[in-house]
């Protein structure tokens, strides 16, 4: 219809608009002017006068009730600040779209497809979040685990088939393991053709939802597919949402750290599997930390595994990390990362040990691969080579190499990675390189550090010889000399040295252990040094030996060598002190070179010793400077002294500098050896002191002079410009107390502190390490070393032992009190008490002058703005002076930083804001301060450190090496199958009976017996166990229930996991068969844990009495022994009638018989019996449900422990139960009573009324035997037979004629009947007519009309 | 799977020797991992464990429930897996050979974290020369505990009977309330030491022996501060138990509520020594004090392991506290806990603020600073 259309185009007019300016408007405005409307309060004031005061009280009671009921416990925020990837769960019953949603996801936040999706898929969804997803499979084991861990769980929902049972069993178990967000997600909404039941459904199963999650919980319609796919636009907004999510911390998760493992290698040596594939496998996993900070020394659980013990954490690079900069609105292309190695997608990955080339998957590994060059593919395929060559513990200063590259090239693998490419890189010019040999990396690495330094030195002692040449500094040619001797001249030079050093220990026979073990140490490096040719130690030792030559004096060194040592160890001997500063004087400069360098390596051993020796050393250095004249020191032996304070200097600032990685390689990996660590010590300091060497003259003078005056200062204190000798004598004097705060002054820094109680905590175990290594290199080691090794050994157990076995006692002894009585002696803490000094802030006068001051400063100077004039007042300005005067310099910042201190604590004490502070908001204050405390505490520290100190924090991608995992868990690996890391903690490895408050679930059909086994998912653990039901009464008794009640909560115990209490827990019957109706049995949680329990069964033992005096029966069958009855004298007894009694004593008779006493007498058929309790004990059983293990297809049917129902039905046998406990039909007999018989005197006795009335009885029995035959007259016969014929035949023609009338009516009736009938067929004859006639006449009217 | 181990493997630790046996059985029983001890004097002449060291596991026995407990034939080697603190209502014999103070450093210790509050009647010596008595546990580890208990609802050591070193006879009731977390502190601030206490006690002697010893520490004290007042307590009867001996605790209180105890006993009878001189016992106990002092921090010297502890056993939250010079012990405590609980302090040097820098305030303090673990109380019932 053409025409149609073409008015409907006509008809459409151009809509109305209103004006917005001009004329018109403006007379619509001034029409509808806004009036003010007057509030109620307003327009009657006096309505709302306050009138009762009752009603106000009332109305502020309930706003306060309103507030405190929003108010809940503030919680102290631990989020992490770099949060782990967000798990978005995707759930749901088969055939409903999880896949194909995931699918979609991953393409909207990422731009690739993904085929194969296998495990967890780790993308960068946003600027600042990340996500994890994973699908759930349909099996109730994954279902569990998944809820375990979830943060966002999306629900799929096929709405065209309505919510299935898997949908609620998953709501149920997320809510027993803590709610995560949930947000359903309706699919194959296409399949509902018609729009009004689409919306229908929408609507019922929407609000079907809100009553299972929330009111309001969000419900995502995705409409269709469009080509196998979600409709991009509705993805894309399900994306968003899920980026914006916020989430709530939940109570497991915040207190137990989780990883969910993205990644799991096998690093089992090949050959063992080989010998026998069943081994136990050693595993590494890898994942985000999550929850809270794993530690190393936590066990974890591995659910449908195991518990296990952690082997080894470290930190990886994150592989999907976070964008760095955030200048742009959305992300880049290459920033959009995704990371899943199960599914083959993540590109290259960089391991500890190893590096993994995902093929395939990854675009970006595509793109690399075509700018790779030929050798380094020949590289990486060389390095997949390697996997099985896996050393362990290397260093983990090797991993921070990586942190700075996050996407790395593969160029920088050439140089990073550690296994073969050094091999690559060797031929480019390093001509010491060694070979490398996987089993010896951590040597290697030694070696290459030493290798550098040494090249270092060699360019520094270069540049030294050609710049330096007028330098007079001998120390400096002594290296350049000995840099240029060629190998083998060194080497020979290290023998004479060696030889010299045997001649030493042999000369200096007094010296003790102390000597030896430095000797020792010395002996070891030697041999180090050998095997690697050129050590920046060993040219140390070299410059020392050349002095050493130069003086020409060995013995008197060697003695001196002995002397200087023995006092270090012996605790301060004055005499041999005083033997020390005579040799001194002897031969100074040797002596000091050796022994600061001797010092400077003893330092490094022991850590212990190390201030004291510094002490004494200064000590020392002040008496013989006093002793030497300064001019001779200056001339004659500079070099010498230079040397050897230019080596104190850098030993003591070289020291602070290699501390950190001291302890860091202590904490880091337990088996670096101590000679490694001095060895890198020593080298450095060496290198930083040749640096420090060539940077100036000057400064080395200027450090002469400074730690001249230092030592100058230092003993003064002690010496009080005394002479020499008295000197002397009083160093001596004050050596005692010295050595009292001996130990308080190796406390006095950190990294002493640090050192002092964890560094030597290692100290056995680097002890153990050595010793292999000492074995190792046995071609080198000669019998004197061997020695040394063992004495070494020896002693240090020694200490070990007399450490061991010492007295037990918390006391912090004094060593040496000093005398407080003295005046000197108190001035040291003179302000510890309230009558010293106090801080400025706190002083009570400095505060009242400053309050003073800052008043008068607001008044006394201003500005005039209007005249620009500046008014000083003049008193500032005398104050000033006088200020100066007092040399107490207190600039405006100062005061004014006082100022605010001042008001802020004046405002705390008196200000009242807003209505003071509640005690919420205190509370809220305090948990507020505290989470800001947790995240400043630790920041900017370095990794390694904090990593000991609050562990791997959430966040942070971990290895996780886990030893003697069943062989299962790899060769049944199913990445579909979620695999969690959970974290236990302290207790919770353990083993004991929980006792839970329970509910059987109301969906479940059945209920649960006692001891039957159960599923239990409670904590991380899934297991089987044998609960036994209980009832708490109210005396606390537990009282065994055979069955769970229907609809109310009762107890349960169980042998299980100790897990903490209120921890919730949820019971399947069975995770194997696929029940039709809803599988959780029941739910709860944790109220309890013990080490054993007190569960009681009702017990009644029935005996029957079979003698009875009056109140006392003796009463058999109840026990069994006359022990027996011992054991419950004084037990209540009753009997069934209610009569109640006491056990008293056994009679010999019967045997188990007891006498008895009652409250009254019993009968002999009474049955008596006492009602004790008997205790249930819990089984012992604990089966962890090894679900991961079973094989791919199994890993749904796993079977545990069967129920006896389930046996007998299996077996199909049938228990034949006890005749007695059956039930039979009750036959109750009619009951007989005896009459009552009222003896003869008492019914004398009674009243009339009471009486027996015998008479009715005897009246009854003159009726009866008064009866008299009645005998007719033959006459009166006659009459009498004639009235009853009379009477019969009357009878029978009354019954005639009452036949004859029914018959007649019976007639009459049929024939009214056939009257009836006539008469309808007449009827219906004459209404047929006149239809006929109508219907005639009808036809006649239509057929006029119609012409 | 009936063992005690819910995992495969086990995970008990092994260590040498019988120092700091205390340390280790009330470590292993917080974090319920076993311990196996060995090598306890196998080098003796009378090798094994003591009779003080069988009683004090005698005494874990009673207050933990399900532990096992094995010592080896000769006694050298011990091997505890706690079970779970139980707490109540006990009493107790101490050996006679360490003071009751041995007994209470695991009973403070474990108190927090029983079932049922525990409620313990300890009977031995209660003052001897090594340990810390009962009074510098009264004066000193209580307030420390106080601190971490927040609200002391039933915290109370008494001493009920005196009883000096050989013989004993001396009675102390403990009672701590049990908490499910322990609340992280930040103690930063020392004080100034506002007034000195004492105790002066003399059992079986002449109570002039008590004024002397008075007389003696409050010279000392007096130099430093006037606020100084030292209580006499003179037992007689049965409440002074079977040994004759005197003794003298001493406190300082700072203006924030720490204290520092120092004491000094006199030589017991029947030790070989000669009797101790009244004067010189006052004298010692008030150096010692100063040399408290001297030490300073915001935990007495002597109960720096049980701050160290507390602090390990909070929430997983940051808990900060300024200590003098950590004592061996507290070292050995220290490296204890990353031993057990895989945990590490931080330990700095305290630097003095610049308004501090001039004061007098005796030896260098140390920042300890640690992250707790989350301890929970397993033991304890929930409503």
């Amino acid at each position: 219809m053409p025409e149609m259309a073409e008015d409907d185009v006509l008809q459409k007019k151009k809509s109305h608009r209103d004006r917005h300016s001009g004329r018109k408007a403006e007379k619509k405005k001034a029409k509808s002017v806004h009036v003010q409307e007057l509030t109620d309060r307003q327009k009657n004031p006096k309505a709302f006068t306050f009138n009762s005061a009752v009603r106000a009280e009332r109305r502020f009671r309930r706003k306060q009730d309103i507030e405190t009921k929003k108010q809940h416990i503030p919680l102290v925020d631990r989020t992490p600040v770099e949060p782990p990837p967000v798990i978005v769960a995707v759930v749901g019953p088969p055939k409903v779209g999880k896949t194909t949603l995931i699918q979609c996801l991953i393409k909207t936040f990422t731009r690739q497809p993904m085929t194969s999706l296998k495990g967890p898929i780790t993308l960068v969804s946003g600027k600042k979040r990340r996500i994890t997803l994973m699908e759930c499979c349909n099996d109730i084991n994954s279902m569990i685990d998944i809820a375990k861990i979830a943060d966002l769980v999306l629900l799929l929902v096929d709405a065209s088939f309505g919510f299935e049972m898997e949908i609620f069993e998953f709501l149920n178990i997320c809510q027993v393991h803590g709610m995560p967000r949930v947000m359903g997600v309706l699919t194959h909404l296409d399949m509902l053709k018609n729009n009004k039941q689409l919306k229908k459904t929408k609507k019922t199963l929407k609000h079907r939802f809100w009553t299972e999650v929330y009111a309001g919980a969000k419900l995502f319609y995705l409409s269709g597919l469009l080509h196998g796919e979600y409709l991009r636009n509705e993805v894309k907004n399900l994306g968003r949402f899920i980026s914006i999510m916020k989430f709530r911390p939940l109570v497991w998760r915040t207190t137990h750290p989780y990883i969910v493992a993205d990644r799991l290698e096998d690093l089992t040596p090949p050959e063992l599997i080989r010998q026998n594939p069943k081994v136990d496998r050693t595993v590494s996993l890898y994942g985000f930390v999550r929850g809270m900070a794993l530690n190393k020394m936590s066990s974890i659980h591995i659910p449908g595994c195991g518990d296990l013990k952690i082997h080894d954490v470290s930190h990886l690079p994150d592989p999907c990390p976070l964008p760095d900069k955030l200048k742009k609105r959305s992300l880049v292309e290459k920033e959009k990362l995704i990371y899943a190695p199960f599914s083959g997608v993540g590109g290259i990955v960089y391991d500890k040990d190893a590096v993994y080339v995902e093929l395939g998957g990854s675009h970006s590994h595509a793109h690399r691969e075509t700018s790779d060059s030929r050798p380094e593919k020949a590289l990486v395929s060389s390095l997949l080579d390697t996997q099985e060559t896996l050393d362990v513990k290397m260093a983990q200063s090797e991993l921070q190499l990586f942190t700075g590259t996050a996407p790395i090239v593969a160029s920088d693998v050439a140089e990073k990675s550690v296994g073969l490419s050094e091999e690559l890189i060797s031929d480019s010019g390093r001509i010491r390189r060694r070979v490398v040999f996987p089993e010896s990396s951590s040597n290697e690495d030694k070696h290459e550090e030493t290798i550098e330094n040494d090249s270092d030195e060699e360019n520094l002692s270069d540049k030294s010889e050609d710049e330096l040449e007028s330098d007079s500094d001998s120390y400096i040619d002594s290296i350049a000399g000995s840099n240029s001797h060629d190998e083998v001249d060194t080497k020979r030079k290290s023998d004479t040295s060696d030889t010299k050093y045997r001649d030493a220990l042999h000369i200096a026979e007094d010296c003790n252990q102390d000597k030896t073990n430095l000797y020792g140490k010395n002996e070891i490096k030697k041999r180090k040094l050998k095997s690697t040719v050129a050590e920046a130690e060993y040219k140390l030792l070299n410059v020392m030996d050349v002095d050493v030559d130069n003086s020409g004096n060995k013995e008197d060194i060697c003695e001196e060598h002995g002397s200087v040592h023995d006092d270090v160890s012996s605790d301060e001997e004055p005499a041999k002190k005083l033997k020390l500063t005579t040799d001194v004087k002897e031969n100074q400069c040797e002596s000091y070179s050796y022994h600061d360098t001797g010092t400077d390596q003893d330092r490094q051993i022991h850590g212990k010793v190390s201030d004291l020796l510094l002490r004494l050393e200064m000590n020392k250095k002040h008496t013989e400077n006093k002793k030497e004249d300064i001019s001779h020191v200056k001339d004659a032996k500079t070099e010498s002294v230079a040397l050897k304070q230019e080596d104190q200097d850098t030993s003591l600032s070289h020291k602070w500098k290699c501390e950190p990685t001291f302890t860091l390689n202590n904490f880091s990996s337990d088996e670096s050896c101590s000679d490694e660590e001095v060895d890198e010590n020593s080298v450095k300091s060496l290198k930083e002191g040749d640096n420090e060497l060539l940077s100036s003259n000057e400064r080395e003078s200027d450090r002469d002079s400074d730690t001249a005056q230092d030592v100058d200062s230092d003993t003064s204190g002690i010496s009080d410009e005394e002479g020499p000798e008295e000197s002397a004598v009083q160093w001596k004097t004050n050596l005692a107390l010295k050595a009292a705060d001996a130990f308080l002054e190796r406390q006095s820094t950190t990294q002493n502190l640090w050192k002092l109680v964890y560094g030597n905590y290692n100290k056995f175990e680097r002890e153990e390490t050595e010793e292999e290594l000492g074995s190792d290199s046995d071609e080198n080691k000669d019998v004197g070393g061997l020695f040394q090794v063992v004495r070494r050994k020896q002693q240090h157990q020694q200490e070990e032992r007399d450490a061991m076995n010492g007295v037990d006692c918390a006391r912090f002894a004094v060593k040496l009190v000093r005398d407080w009585t003295d005046c000197k002696v108190r001035e040291v803490i003179r302000d510890c008490f309230v009558t010293g000094k106090w801080k400025e802030s706190e002083d009570a006068a400095e505060l009242l002058q400053l309050d003073d001051d800052s008043s008068e400063e607001v008044f006394g100077d201003f500005e005039d703005l209007e005249t620009g004039e500046k008014h000083t007042s003049k008193k500032e300005n005398v104050k000033g002076t006088l200020e100066e005067g007092n040399c107490k310099e207190m600039t405006k910042d100062e005061l004014q930083e006082k100022k605010r201190k001042l008001k802020e604590k004046f405002d705390a004490e008196y200000d009242d804001k807003d209505g003071g502070k509640t005690y919420y908001d205190e509370l809220k204050q305090e948990v507020d301060q505290q989470a800001q405390l947790n995240r400043n505490e630790f920041e900017g520290l370095d990794d390694s450190i904090r990593i000991q100190l609050e562990g791997f924090r959430p966040g942070m991608y971990v290895r996780v090496e886990v030893e003697e995992v069943p062989c299962e868990i790899i060769t049944n690996f199913d990445p579909t199958y979620p695999l969690i890391l959970g974290g236990l903690l302290a207790g919770e490895e353990n083993v004991g009976f929980v006792q839970v408050r329970i509910k059987k679930h109301r969906w479940y059909k059945k209920i649960l017996k006692t001891r039957d086994p159960l599923i239990i998912s409670l904590g991380w653990r899934r297991f089987q166990t044998l609960p036994i039901y209980s009832k708490l009464e109210d005396n606390l008794r537990h009282r065994m229930l055979k069955y769970t009640p229907e609809h109310v909560t009762c107890m349960a115990h169980f042998w299980g996991p100790i897990t903490p209490q209120n921890t919730g827990f949820l019971a399947v019957q069975d995770v194997a068969t696929r029940q039709p109706d809803f599988r959780i049995a029941a739910t709860g949680s944790v109220v309890e844990l013990d080490k054993s329990t007190q569960i009681m069964k009702k017990l009644k033992l029935i005996g029957s009495p079979f003698k009875i005096y009056k109140k006392t029966a003796f009463i058999r069958d109840m026990f069994s022994s006359t022990l027996e009855v011992a054991k419950f004298e004084g037990a209540k007894l009753r009997t069934v009638s209610g009569i109640r009694g006491q056990i008293k004593k056994a009679v010999s008779k019967p045997e188990g018989a007891f006498r008895a006493t009652f409250e009254d007498k019993i009968l002999l058929s009474d049955i008596v019996f006492c009602r004790t309790w008997y205790r249930v004990e819990v089984p012992k059983l604990y089966n962890p449900l090894t679900s991961l293990l079973l094989p791919a297809e199994q890993k749904n049917q796993w079977r545990g422990m069967k129920t006896v129902g389930q046996l007998k039905r299996e077996k199909g046998m049938r228990s034949d139960p006890a005749m007695d406990s059956l039930y039979t039909p009750i036959e109750r007999q009619p009951k007989v009573f005896q009459p009552l018989v009222i003896p003869r005197t008492l019914q004398k006795e009674l009243p009339y009324k009471d009486k027996p009335k015998n008479r009715t009885r005897n009246g009854k029995k003159i009726l009866e035997s008064g009866r008299i035959a009645v005998i007719r007259e033959p006459h009166e016969q006659r009459v009498a037979s004639l009235m009853k014929m009379l009477k019969v035949s009357y009878s029978h023609k009354q019954k005639q004629q009452k036949a004859a009338t029914k018959k007649r009516m019976e007639e009459h009736k049929k024939e009214l009947e056939k009257e009836e009938i006539r008469k309808e067929k007449r009827h219906k004859e004459l209404r047929k007519q006149v239809f006929r006639t109508l219907s005639k006449i009808d036809m006649k009217n239509k057929t006029k009309h119609k012409i | 799977m009936n063992n005690s181990m819910a995992g495969a493997k086990d995970n008990t630790l092994t260590l040498k020797g019988c120092n700091y046996l205390r340390q280790r059985l009330v470590l292993s029983t917080l974090s319920g991992k076993p311990v196996r001890i060995k090598e306890i004097r196998s080098q003796d002449d009378e090798p094994g464990l003591r009779e003080f060291e069988v009683n004090l596991i005698r005494l874990l026995d009673k207050i933990t429930n399900g532990s096992r407990i094995e010592v080896s034939e000769t006694g050298t080697s011990l091997y505890y897996q706690p079970g779970l603190l139980h707490g109540g209502t006990l009493d107790h014999d101490c050996c006679k050979l360490k003071a009751i103070g041995y007994y209470l450093e695991v009973l403070v210790a474990l108190g927090p974290f029983c079932k049922k509050a525990l409620h313990i009647t300890l009977k031995g010596v209660t003052n001897n020369q090594n340990d810390p008595s009962v009074d510098a546990f009264l004066s000193g580890a209580i307030p420390v505990l106080k601190k971490f208990l927040i609200v002391d609802d039933g915290l109370e050591l008494k001493i009920t009977k005196r009883g000096m070193a050989p013989e004993g006879g001396g009675e102390v009731v403990f009672k701590c309330p049990v908490r499910r977390q322990l609340k992280p502190i930040q103690l930063m601030d020392q004080g100034k030491v506002k007034r000195i206490r004492g105790v002066v006690y003399a059992v079986r002697v002449s109570p002039v022996i008590s004024n002397r010893l008075v007389e003696a520490a409050k010279g000392v004290f007096l130099q430093f501060i006037p606020d100084v007042y030292i209580y006499t307590d003179h037992h007689r009867g049965n409440k002074s138990g079977k040994s004759p001996g005197f003794g003298i605790t001493v406190v300082a209180e700072t203006t924030t509520g720490v204290y520092y105890t120092a004491e000094a006993v006199s030589n017991p009878a029947g030790c070989g020594r000669l009797p101790s001189v009244p004067e010189e016992v006052g004298k010692e106990a008030a150096f010692l004090l100063l040399e408290e002092v001297y030490r300073g921090g915001c935990v007495d010297s002597t109960f720096q392991s049980f701050a160290a502890l507390f602090m390990t056993m909070a929430t997983k939250d940051i808990s900060k506290c300024i200590m003098g010079p950590l004592s061996p012990y507290t070292i050995q405590f220290l490296r204890h806990l990353r031993v057990f609980f895989g945990h590490t302090f931080r330990l700095e040097s305290h630097k003095k603020s610049e308004e501090e820098e001039e004061l007098n305030t005796g030896a260098n303090k140390v920042l300890v600073t640690c992250l707790g673990v989350g301890f929970m109380n397993l033991s304890k019932r929930v409503a």
